[in-house]
């Protein structure tokens, strides 16, 4: 099913060439993938770029390494039934948007990070959607409407930045396999920028209703060098008829 | 046209329940004496010296996305056009894109005044958040410019460059499917779009935008619309929910009232 979607959303897609200043380059002109990792001018990391994880196994699961998923027995029952349907009735089939994490791991759709010092933004290709993450000093909200991306509040460990998220609904998938969450999800990001051209993700699933304890995973990005982000807008009329399930 | 103003009004005070702003007092904002943000302050400047227009900004009037030349009268359209906008007036704007979840397009995702939108100012590139269907923009200022073919798109391909102290931003490689406001005025994929941002002091944008689509109308014409600030707040998520919002959406044939 997945490699279907993904075959589909490849043939509306068209990158663009574009060279790219102040990236670092091997004598060939090619860009250097293992120079070192860029600064910002207040000296943090700069994660600024596109990425992506051509692997598509981490969008069918997040746990394709072999980690044990603790499932709380209802989340496992769910996970079982939309595996045996195939996930007909993922929200992305619907034009309604991937969740964290799994929103940055479609391989065609890569997603760019836009490092300020008071916000850095998530431009996900995939349907054209965003993230906010906050490190202007602000805590979360007193009360927020339940959402599908969640309010992110991001803060720098060493060279390693922090996302913490919460305020989701209960209805994104983890991965297109169906890891479901609750409303009680609570993620954390880790991400460090390896080198120009490697990108570390860790997420950290806490979500008590849905898992028996917390459970991590851990993901690598590339840089998709010298390109730039495409439109992607779902178009529901247009695209329902491609979508496919059980 | 009054009746577009209460379908207007219809939608939102359904979107306006949906939506629960944040209050948030940001840093950064000069103040009055009393604590409340001061909009007629200067426009602060970007570390390159350039005016910083990031800030959350919200149309000044509604009647532009009823009408984007609304201070202008009749745009000068070819006989097509016309006749497509005319039969698009008297079936009260159905069939628009953003009915089927899909984005308004430029300008009138901006124009939409129950959904501001954030810009974000960065030295090589612009980026505007919509709080619309949560989409973005990018206009690229790291010196590019447009690449060979694009695909066409809802929102364009966006290069700007400073002019003094505003930015001028152009856009091409459009499908002809959006519409320049609600009622529809129409465009075709010729359409090229220059906006001219003028942060005037902290609180009010001006942007002036120039269509030009001979296909469409007979020459450029333009408008120019005024933004407030929308201090101390944040966007928020506005997924549009198509199972959901289908049954709200008006128009005068087949849809249903609410």
């Amino acid at each position: 099913m997945n490699s279907t979607a993904t075959a589909i959303a490849i043939l509306f897609l068209q990158w663009v060439n574009v060279p790219l200043p102040n990236t670092p380059r091997t004598p060939d002109g090619n860009p250097n993938l293992t120079a070192p990792v860029p600064k910002t001018p207040d000296g943090k990391p700069d994660l600024t770029g596109i990425w992506r994880n051509p692997d598509g196994k981490y969008l069918n699961n997040i746990a394709a390494d072999g980690v044990q998923v603790p499932f709380q027995p209802w989340a496992e029952a769910l996970y079982r039934e939309r595996q045996e349907n195939f996930s007909k009735d993922r929200p992305s089939g619907r034009c309604l948007p991937h969740g964290v994490p799994d929103i940055m791991l479609v391989p065609a759709t890569p997603f760019k990070i836009i490092q300020t010092p008071v916000v850095t933004l998530m431009l996900l290709e995939n349907q054209g959607h965003f993230r906010q993450i906050f490190t202007d000093g602000r805590g979360f909200p007193k009360e927020t409407n339940p959402t599908w991306l969640g309010y992110s509040i991001g803060k720098w460990e060493g060279d390693t930045f922090v996302v913490d998220s919460t305020g989701f609904n209960d209805l994104t998938y983890l991965d297109d396999g169906g890891h479901p969450h609750s409303d009680a999800y609570h993620s954390i990001e880790r991400f460090r920028r390896r080198d120009f051209g490697h990108l570390d993700y860790e997420i950290t699933i806490d979500d008590p209703k849905a898992y028996t304890r917390t459970w991590k995973v851990s993901i690598p990005f590339e840089l998709f060098p010298d390109n730039e982000l495409m439109e992607a807008v779902c178009e529901n009329e247009r695209d329902f008829e491609h979508l496919v399930g059980k | 046209m009054r009746t577009l103003g209460v379908i207007a009004i219809i939608l939102m005070v359904s979107c306006a329940a949906a939506a629960q702003w944040v209050n948030l007092t940001l840093p950064n904002i000069p103040r009055t004496p009393d604590g409340k943000p001061n909009l007629a302050a200067p426009a602060p400047k970007a570390p390159d010296g350039k005016p910083d227009l990031s800030g959350i900004w919200r149309v000044a009037s509604g009647k532009y996305l009823q009408n984007i030349a609304a201070d202008l009268g009749e745009p000068p359209f070819q006989p097509w056009a016309a006749a497509l906008y005319k039969e698009r007036v008297a079936v009260l704007g159905k069939g628009r894109p953003s009915e089927g979840c899909i984005p308004h397009g430029i300008p009138d995702g901006m124009v939409v005044r129950n959904f501001p939108f954030k810009i974000v100012q960065t030295p090589g590139v612009v980026v505007i958040l919509y709080e619309e269907f949560n989409h973005f923009r990018q206009i690229f200022t790291d010196g590019r410019g447009f690449p060979p073919e694009t695909s066409e798109s809802w929102f364009g391909y966006s290069v700007g460059k400073w002019e003094g102290n505003t930015l001028v931003a152009e856009t091409v490689g459009f499908n002809d499917k959006s519409w320049l406001d609600d009622p529809g005025h129409p465009h075709s994929e010729a359409l090229r779009v220059t906006e001219r941002f003028q942060r005037r002091d902290f609180g009010h944008m001006d942007i002036q935008i120039t269509f030009d689509d001979p296909k469409a109308y007979t020459k450029p014409w333009t408008v120019t619309i005024p933004f407030d600030l929308y201090a101390d707040t944040e966007l928020m998520e506005s997924i549009c929910e198509n199972e959901k919002d289908r049954p709200n959406m008006v128009g005068k044939q087949g849809r249903r009232w609410r």
